[in-house]
């Protein structure tokens, strides 16, 4: 294991160890060396990344085993903690994730400073980002199936910690649970797949499974690829899984922006682009449906929501959707490249609402706010950037990647190209009505209106995030080794025809959606306008498909009832039949022998004749002979 | 005519102790029940001085001499128990004298 | 090393034989001072308490450290006694460590010296006979682990058992008379259907002592019938699943753990339970390879309503005590299953999960007490909100609810794990590994919700009304020693788990070697051979039968023992 990668693990390790033991009490330290790990490691991943020596990938010949350090050996079960950094194909995907984990989180732990400023539990909030920090990069260079596990569970851990940072509210308590236990389903079916892929390909370690399905690919099973899928299912907030990543908003913002937009979420899709080799068709054209599904149902869920957190919550589960299926289409590039321009606008566009609600003292209901493109001018403008590129105005970044998929869609897939593309101008609507609402028009209560620009600390990283998102598009700027892991796909999809057919609808649906919703939503009060419009078509955007009841139902009434009706039923069988039932039984005998008990003498003497005879017939040779 | 052989007597001995027999088990005055058992006892008397004839062997005899005793013995005895339990129940019938019951 | 004064050890006792068996004399010395009256105040009992959990502690680390992992099947550490007037029934007073005891020697002492801790300072009264019994207790408990000799083996799992049932009854909680009295006659005949199957096995096997060594070479070359091996085992299998709560005979262990003091419950559900498992492991499955495949299918099925219905039931759970007594009883499914697949793999992530969860079930048992100190009520619908106040004990609660629910980088997630992949191995434990590993998600739930009610939220008007009268306050010193001693050595186990994989390897690796050839749904390669009926031999001939496969050492040959 190379001593770049051990220190880049390091560090955030051991930040966040000193600020458990020594720092509680002492926010503001805890803060500045949280900030400094995250620095730390941007540097050092800018050293890895672009240094052309740190690889740990050995000389052919090696046993992969050998690179690392054994960590767990039980008979022949060997846990090896090999992490790498680039693959044998040079895709680079660990790079590319990498950066934009390294990036975003020293912009989020920045933008920190500035938001949690007040804040009581401040130690404690940046301990938990150091721990994220440490299992995410874990996830990125892990080089087997049982390490990513282990992060992926620290992964959870860290976004349960987080989730529970206003553990004082219920809000916040339910979320943190709820967020763990849906990812804990799908790690259930993830920790199946692992298990069963050692034992019919007898190892874990993806090199070793990259070279084995070289060799041979008609090994994959669509059975092990979507058991592993389901880590992806429950960390990426897929169909059925996807119920807790809305309610997840309930911790700060900035972890909203780091841990459930940029990053954790995208671990599912980088994951994904990992173990790609093991898929069958099947298996994918199911995960490029599901995305489909996901990136429609969840736009519509967006277009009815008041909070502007969970709009943008909606959101990401839209576009992970997207990247799904631009995974499940094959092209898991263009997945990778929507997920690095995905984690620039959405932490842009989290973060701005995170500056928006800092001044506005906690407001996250839009229609109470308004007219904040007056009083917050670099939030307001940085946004619109977000929200343009999201909804794919051409030429910035979002553009690229979604036409990338769009166009990857119309020529492999077309009943998925058409969802998505009713998605991207559902996208656009929704994006534009938050915009609409929340910055421009007239401030519709007392605290938005005397809103003022955040702080530089704040504000700073939305700059650099604006202009990431407006330029990080152009294949150009990007330098050779980061873009190495979308080049090809993306390459693939230009030679697709239909291009300019796909520029053409592209332009059409982000263009109708702003001028749709500026329609609909230009001018508001407090009241959503859809409402009295379209009521039927609100009332089944806002009832989400009634995920969130039906679980609910299931937990209160069925699983719970079970549970009672098992202890019930344990008490009185197990408990009573088997204890008490012994007990009976020892009874029984002694009832039997208290009748003997007549107390009159007859009885007595009857019994005594009775055994009498019984004897003489023993000795007379009636009961057989001994 | 026939000699009177062992059987005779062994049915007459039989006839008593059943006599005697029922007579413990149904009864329900003690004073007849004790008085059943001295029947049983004699019927065995009997059977025992028939076969001792029959085999011209004196144990039998001698036996008898020893369970006559013991009858006696245990017949004083046991009316010495009635009288006392009449005493205090004032009864000398069985479904009267249930105390050890349960 | 230095020969002993006393002539009648035949070994020669250096510092780390000495060591073992002051782990276990110690706390006995400890318990018969207490008991006698000879230390009289309170204070000194205390004192004297400290050295009798203290020394285990320090014996229980030094020897794991210091043995060496991978040596192969060797006891290390053997203190031998052999005129112990039994010798005619082959029984020796034989001590020593090998892979798979030191790291439960290990935990032993841990959780003894943390439960020993919270005792101490637990304010109970008759602290001295309490003391006592526990400190005779720990010895039991270290005793059962260091022993080799079967006899002694058990002898001490009975000296660990008996104080708990006098302790429940005596400081226990609510309706301690009638649990004292349900759990004494439940574990008891479980420990006599123990002891029927110890001695079947010591009357089959007709070895010349009674020791676990002497027991597998002969078994090994000569291994029983399949019919005496089934019979044997089940004896076994029924006797350690009671006493280890397995399904259905688990009812007594939430019972037992809801009315028992804390130290007794930390000590009983982390140590004790162990020692059927611990008996499986090491004993019954490498001398009875035949009988435990022949039952391993059911053990999966009863393994598998540990996990599922108990775990239901834990979910159904309002009292925490009672729900992290149930929580343990789902733990020990897990554990069952390792032992069902018959494999050095599971066996061995077995020992992992052992140690672990003995840590983790006794930090859970301890922090559940510190928070009834604070909330003056088990009952987690009356709490809430406590993480304000509290912080540390917060964070020290969530470590062990997160252990427990088997997170990384604390010890059970490495055994749960193992014993996961073990069960992938063969095709047909296959449905077995799909419905354990729904356990993850079931822990998840009730761990989590715990640490909801509790800490987190708004503080309830039963607490608030609690709280008037008694202030609460954060983790004493006291408090937080026993606590992160565990913690420290949970997160030990689970940032460095080779910890205990190393020493436990050689030992399963050889033990386990009669399971490798085995195609699924097989019998192990030893037992393949033997297809007929065995003849009944004559009681007398056992020496010719020993003679003959000494002669004829070529291939095994199948003595039957019937």
């Amino acid at each position: 294991m190379d001593i770049t990668v051990g220190t880049l693990l390091l560090i955030p390790f051991v930040s966040a160890a000193t600020i458990l033991l020594f720092l509680r009490r002492n926010g503001k330290i805890a803060s500045y060396v949280s900030v400094a790990a995250a620095g730390a490691i941007l540097l050092l991943s800018l050293q890895i990344i672009f240094s052309e020596t740190a690889s740990s990938v050995p000389e052919s010949g090696d046993t992969i085993a050998d690179s690392g350090v054994t960590w767990l050996e039980i008979a022949d079960f060997k846990v090896v903690a090999d992490f790498r950094i680039d693959d044998p194909e040079a895709r680079n995907e660990s790079k590319a994730l990498l950066f934009v984990v390294s990036f975003v989180g020293f912009l989020i732990h920045v933008f920190s400073l500035g938001y949690m400023a007040d804040d009581a539990g401040k130690a404690r909030y940046f301990g938990g980002l150091s721990i994220f920090m440490f299992s995410m990069l874990g996830i990125t260079l892990a080089d087997n199936l049982v390490l990513i596990f282990v992060f992926w569970e620290l992964v959870g851990f860290s976004s349960y910690m987080l989730i529970a940072h206003y553990f004082h509210t219920k809000e916040a308590s339910d979320a943190s649970k709820k967020a763990f236990i849906v990812n804990r389903v799908g790690d259930f079916g993830f920790l199946i797949g692992i298990v069963l892929t050692y034992w019919i390909f007898g190892t874990v370690n993806l090199s070793e499974l990259s070279q084995l399905m070289a060799s041979d690919p008609a090994r994959a099973t669509t059975g092990i690829a979507l058991a592993l899928a389901c880590g992806f299912i429950g960390k990426s907030a897929q169909f059925p899984l996807q119920v807790w990543l809305p309610d997840a908003m309930a911790g700060p913002t900035p972890v909203s922006a780091l841990i459930h937009a940029a990053t954790m979420v995208a671990a599912g899709i980088y994951l994904l682009a990992r173990i790609d080799f093991l898929f069958t068709s099947e298996a994918l054209s199911f995960i490029a449906l599901l995305g489909a599904a996901m990136g429609l149902y969840a736009g519509f869920c967006a277009l009815v929501q008041r909070d502007i957190k969970k709009i943008l919550a909606y959101s990401t589960l839209s576009q992970l959707g997207y990247m799904a299926a631009a995974f499940g289409l094959g092209l898991e590039g263009v997945a990778l490249f929507h997920l690095a321009t995905h984690a620039f606008f959405k932490g842009l566009m989290f973060l701005g609402s995170g500056s928006v609600i800092h001044s506005c003292h906690h407001e996250q209901d839009i229609f109470k706010m308004g007219g904040l493109r007056r009083r917050m001018p670099i939030t307001a403008n940085t946004f619109l950037i977000g929200v343009l590129a999201i909804s794919g105005v051409n030429f910035l970044s979002g553009y690229f990647s979604k036409d990338a998929i769009l166009l990857g869609a119309y020529n492999l897939n077309l009943p998925v190209f058409v969802v998505l593309y009713l998605g991207a101008i559902l996208t656009a609507f929704y994006m534009f009505r938050l915009y609409w609402i929340a910055f421009c028009g007239e401030p519709r209560s007392k605290h938005v209106a005397e809103a003022h620009e955040s702080p530089s600390v704040m504000t700073g990283p939305l700059v650099i995030l604006a202009v990431l998102s407006a330029f990080g598009g152009f294949e150009a700027l990007w330098p050779e080794t980061l873009f190495a892991a979308f080049h090809d796909d993306l390459h693939v999809v230009h030679g697709m025809p239909g291009h300019m057919w796909m520029v053409v609808l592209g332009t059409f649906a982000w263009v109708a959606g702003a001028l749709g919703s500026r329609r609909l939503y230009g001018q508001v009060g407090n009241e959503d306008p859809l409402i009295e419009k379209a009521p039927a078509l609100f009332q089944l955007c806002y009832s989400k498909l009634f995920f969130d009841e039906i679980y609910n139902f299931y937990v209160t009434s069925i699983q719970q009832r079970v549970a009672r009706i098992l202890e019930v039923l344990e008490l009185l069988f197990i408990s009573g039949l088997m204890v008490r039932g012994s007990a009976g039984v020892a009874g029984l005998f002694s009832l039997i022998g208290k009748s003997l008990y007549l107390g009159r003498i007859h009885g007595y003497a009857f019994w005594f004749l009775v055994g009498t005879v019984a004897f003489l017939a023993y000795a007379a040779g009636w009961f057989g002979h001994f | 005519m026939d000699t009177i052989g062992v059987q005779d007597f062994l049915i007459v001995s039989v006839l008593l102790f059943s006599v005697g027999f029922l007579g413990v088990v149904l009864r329900r005055n003690l004073l007849l029940v004790l008085m059943s058992l001295e029947l049983m006892l004699n019927a065995v008397n009997v059977a025992l001085v028939a076969f001792s004839r029959h085999s011209a062997n004196m144990d039998g005899s001698l036996f008898v001499f020893f369970i006559m005793t013991v009858a006696a013995a245990e017949v004083s005895v046991g009316l010495a128990l009635l009288v006392a339990l009449y005493k205090k129940r004032q009864s000398v019938f069985s479904e009267h004298l249930t105390m050890l019951k349960n | 090393m230095r020969q002993a004064g006393l002539g009648i050890f035949e070994m020669n006792l250096g510092f780390e034989e000495l060591l073992l068996l002051a782990s276990i004399v110690v706390p006995t010395a400890v318990s018969l001072c207490l008991f006698t009256g000879v230390v009289t105040s309170d204070e000194a009992a205390k004192k004297l308490a400290y050295v009798g959990f203290g020394v285990p502690f320090v014996a229980g680390v030094l020897l794991f450290l210091w043995f060496e992992g991978a040596v192969g099947a060797d006891y290390k550490y053997e203190v031998l006694f052999d005129r112990t007037g039994l010798q005619e029934l082959g029984i020796t007073f034989h001590l020593g460590l090998n892979g798979v005891s030191s790291p439960l020697f290990a935990m032993a002492g841990f959780v003894g010296l943390a439960a020993g801790l919270a005792a101490i300072h637990s304010g109970a009264e008759r602290i001295r006979l309490y003391l006592a019994l526990l400190s005779l207790m720990q010895a039991g408990l270290m005793g059962f682990f260091a022993s080799v000799d079967l006899f002694f083996y058990f002898l001490f799992h009975e000296f660990a058992l008996v104080p708990t049932f006098i302790m429940i009854g005596l400081w226990g909680g609510r309706d301690r008379r009638s649990v004292a009295l349900e759990v004494t006659i439940y574990l008891t005949l479980g420990a006599l259907v123990v002891l029927g199957g110890l001695v079947a096995l010591n009357v089959m096997g007709d070895a010349e002592k009674f020791d676990f060594p002497t027991l597998i070479n002969l078994l090994s070359t000569i291994p029983l019938g399949e019919s005496a091996q089934f019979k044997i085992f089940g004896l076994l299998l029924l006797g350690f699943g009671i006493l280890v709560a397995l399904f259905p005979f688990h009812t007594w262990a939430p019972r037992a753990y809801s009315a028992a003091p804390t130290s007794v419950s930390m000590l009983h559900a982390g140590v004790l339970k162990k020692f059927g498992l611990y008996g499986l492991v090491q004993v019954a499955v490498p001398l009875l390879p035949s009988g435990a495949a022949q039952w391993s299918d059911f053990l999966i099925w009863l393994a598998l309503g540990n996990v599922l219905f108990v775990g239901f039931v834990t979910m159904a759970q309002n009292n925490l005590k009672s729900m992290v007594g149930y929580g343990s009883v789902m733990h020990m499914g897990y554990c069952f299953l390792g032992v069902a697949t018959c494999s050095a793999l599971g066996a061995g992530s077995v020992v992992m999960l052992m140690a672990a969860h003995g840590l983790s079930v006794a930090l859970m048992f301890l922090v559940g007490t510190f928070v009834f100190r604070r909330c003056g009520t088990f009952e987690m619908d009356e709490m809430g909100g406590l993480a304000t106040k509290t912080p540390v004990l917060a964070c020290i609660f969530v470590a062990a609810a997160l252990a427990t629910i088997g997170l990384p980088g604390f010890g059970n997630f490495w055994g749960e794990f193992g014993i996961f992949m073990s069960l992938g191995e063969d095709p047909g434990t296959r449905f077995a590994l799909g419905l354990a590993a729904l356990g993850i998600i079931i822990s998840a739930i009730f761990g989590l919700r715990a640490v909801a009610k509790v800490f987190f939220g708004e503080q309830t008007e039963q607490f608030a009304e609690f709280e008037k009268e008694n202030p609460v306050k954060d983790l004493s010193l006291l408090e937080l020693l026993p606590a992160g001693l565990l913690v420290a050595a949970l997160l030990l186990l689970g940032l460095w788990p080779r910890t205990i994989s190393d020493r436990v390897n050689g030992e399963i690796g050889i033990r386990y070697q009669a399971f490798e050839s085995v195609e699924p749904g097989g019998l192990p390669a030893c037992c393949a051979l033997d297809a007929d009926e065995p003849e009944v031999k004559e009681a007398v001939d056992t020496n010719g039968t020993s003679a003959e496969a000494t002669d004829e050492s070529s291939k095994p040959k199948e003595g039957d023992h019937d």
